[in-house]
């Protein structure tokens, strides 16, 4: 019977996905909601690929996995991959049924799948990983993912025991992952400026998953990212198996060594959320056999997606479009600070973060914008910052309450248009941040901003 | 002025640790003492004008139950003697009889001076708003929770609701008022976002103050008051 319902529900789903691509439309989600709501079982019953590689955590699982599926492809591997699809159990679905025979065999060899943490349980059930990678673990959006003691719970219950699983040791939570896997490998960032010990006032963990006595920290990146020890036991930040020795900016390189090789590679952004991405990918690609040859050069030709950071000059308009994930308070967090690092001694800040669907016929949870630090804006480079959106009040209070200047910020209730309030004659250096959901409107902004420099008005 | 912040490094989960911060704005003069879940309360040996904790996780919860259950009967001095204390999100639950935690299988009493129970369950998430009068005054906040609260607070609530749900999703009277104590589900921040309930919180310890950053705070709250009442916002 559920096998019955198998060939039921990949019948629908294949046909669904030609109904869409006739209508012009992405197929990576819908038949796979058709297929899992048709058979709850149907990622189960289909062959999976010789290699499974999963990629879940809070922050990073989109870039690393597309990093992974670049360097993949490079090597001359077709890569089932939901890159540009939902992360969720339905997208997860379609990306393999799109790759699977009507009887359910699999076309390709290896498989790399971004996997929501919310969906472990309706995933990893029924297709045991070889091979997951988590980047981190730490705060998000409190609506969906309430904390990290309940997502640690979910990833925990749900990874079979069988699988490899690569973790960022400098994340102390997300370094205690899946107690239950013999096979770990760890990779980190050594201690390189400007690496110090105090960081956001919130965070994730404090106490000692061991002891329960007081966590010290050697250093920290951000957030709780660092490296620990307990001050009562000999609970501490596991040892790095790929560790970043170096980060050299100025010739756009970082080196991961690893078993006493160190290998340099092309540094494809020098924010260290990226960076730790990077070395998570390096040290994947690594435990599956990819040489670190084909690995550097594929890194070569590897750029960030355009949708979620892009640099365009236009006249004298320097404008950069980053993404900043909302109602993610450390990721808003990293980009804040980030954007005060790049270039511009007279920024002007185009802010588009509220979320767009809490926002219609609601009122969006302002509690993470409580956890959001604010501080970065008070840099001095910052001349200018406008507020975009419907939550542009509660922006300024916060922003207040961090000792931002009031008299540099700007505020619109409304997305559309927003960069008609950027004073182009007064600034050269535009950056616009803006949450994912509203990257159309974010590019019809950018669109004006880069007419309005081509044209000098 | 001496307010306690009790166990900020843990119960901070939803930008609760502004709360604290908005006081030390709106008082400057006011005395922060930051108390750690490893050290003793202040407010054992001395008597603050206010206690303030946030929203935490449930591992925590337990041990803050732990920490607290020494010193319930000073606790219910303080609340009897009229010390202001505000519990945000799940804080007010360990001062409750006590709490279920479905998932985890774990049965644990609070404190018991609250005679409410708690059921949690990390697979019934509920996220919502809440608008309800204390006295005269409207206050407004958000809910992100895996608990509900059962019993009666008819006699005590912090909330007549007008919006939103209660102490569960059958009940219109949100938290509990037990002379100056307010505990209540909304979560986060509570003070920035309800500047004048920040200032009649202060003036029940005797004092006056103007919410730090009011005309800004006072706008936004103001928006904010006019779409939890716009009938086209959903609950």
């Amino acid at each position: 019977m559920d096998k019955l319902k198998f060939y039921v529900a990949m019948a629908a789903a294949k046909l669904s996905a030609v109904g869409l691509r006739l209508l012009g439309r992405n197929a990576s989600y819908l038949p796979g909601l058709i297929a899992v709501t048709i058979c709850k079982n149907f990622i189960g019953h289909l062959e999976k690929p010789e290699t499974l590689i999963c990629v879940t955590g809070t922050n990073g699982k989109t870039t690393t996995s597309n990093l992974l599926n670049t360097v993949l492809t490079n090597s001359g591997e077709k890569v089932t991959n939901n890159s540009f699809g939902s992360n969720v159990q339905g997208g997860v679905a379609a990306a393999l049924l799109l790759n699977s025979t009507f009887t359910g065999k699999h076309k390709n060899r290896i498989a790399v799948l971004e996997v929501d943490e919310r969906s472990s349980l309706l995933v990893y059930p029924f297709m045991a990983p070889d091979y997951l990678i988590c980047n981190n673990i730490m705060r998000d959006s409190i609506k969906r993912n309430a904390h990290t003691d309940f997502i640690s719970h979910i990833i925990n219950s749900a990874v079979p025991a069988t699988t490899k699983v690569v973790l960022n040791a400098d994340d102390i939570i997300g370094a205690q992952l899946c107690p239950q896997c013999e096979k770990k490998v760890f990779f980190g960032v050594d201690a390189l400026p400007p690496a110090k010990t105090e960081g956001m006032k919130a965070r994730d963990i404090v106490y000692c998953p061991k002891c329960g006595g007081r966590l010290e920290a050697e250093y920290l990146r951000y957030n709780h990212i660092g490296r620990w020890r307990c001050a009562d036991c000999d609970f501490a930040s596991p040892e790095r198996d790929y560790l970043v020795t170096d980060v050299d900016k100025a010739a756009g390189t970082f080196t991961v060594a690893h078993e006493g090789e160190a290998h340099t590679f092309k540094l494809v952004n020098d924010n260290i959320v990226n960076i730790y991405n990077f070395c998570g990918a390096v040290a994947l690609l690594r435990e599956i056999g990819i040489p670190y040859e084909t690995i550097e050069t594929a890194f070569q030709d590897t750029e960030l997606v355009k949708t979620r950071y892009d640099h365009i000059e236009a006249g004298k308009l320097r404008i950069t479009r980053i993404l900043a994930k909302g109602q993610n308070p450390v990721a808003v967090s990293r980009t804040f600070s980030y954007t005060a690092k790049c270039p511009g001694d007279k920024k002007c800040l185009l802010l588009i973060i509220d979320d767009k669907e809490d926002n219609v016929r609601n009122v969006e949870s302002t509690c993470w914008l409580y956890d959001l630090d604010y501080t970065p804006l008070k840099d001095p480079t910052v001349d200018c910052i406008i507020f975009a959106g419907k939550r542009c009040k509660d922006h300024v209070l916060r922003a207040a309450m961090s000792g931002v200047d009031l008299s540099k910020i700007i505020t619109t209730d409304t997305v559309k248009n927003c960069s008609a309030l950027v004073d182009t004659q007064k600034y050269q250096d535009i950056y616009l941040l803006f949450e994912n959901y509203w990257l159309d409107e974010a590019l019809a902004e950018e669109k004006r901003l880069v007419e309005r420099g081509e044209s000098g008005t | 002025m001496t307010i306690e912040v009790l166990f900020a490094e843990v119960c901070n989960l939803c930008g609760d640790a502004q709360n604290a911060e908005y006081l030390r704005q709106t008082l400057p003069d006011a005395e922060l003492i930051f108390t750690p879940l490893t050290d003793t309360p202040y407010f054992v040996g001395h008597t603050p004008d206010m206690i303030y904790m946030g929203n935490m996780s449930e591992q925590i919860q337990r041990r803050v139950i732990g920490a607290l259950r020494p010193y319930k009967d000073r606790l219910q001095t303080l609340i009897d003697g009229g010390t202001v204390m505000l519990f945000t999100g799940n804080a007010g639950e360990t001062l409750m009889k006590h709490i279920s935690y479905v998932t985890e299988k774990i049965e644990l009493d609070g404190l018991g001076i609250i005679d409410l129970t708690v059921k949690t369950d990390w697979f019934k998430r509920y996220n919502g708003k809440t608008l309800g009068k204390c006295g005269d005054l409207d206050v407004l906040g958000f809910r992100s929770q895996f608990s509900m609260v059962y019993g009666d607070n008819a006699g005590n609530a912090f909330l007549k609701v007008e919006r939103g749900i209660g102490l569960n999703p059958e009940s219109r009277l949100e938290g509990v008022r037990m002379n100056n104590l307010f505990c209540t589900a909304l979560l986060g921040p509570i003070l920035p976002n309800n500047p004048l309930f920040t200032e009649y919180l202060i003036s029940l310890t005797g004092q006056t103050a103007k919410a730090a950053f009011r005309p800004q705070a006072m706008d936004a709250y103001e928006q904010r008051l006019k779409e939890f009442r716009d009938p086209k916002t959903e609950f």
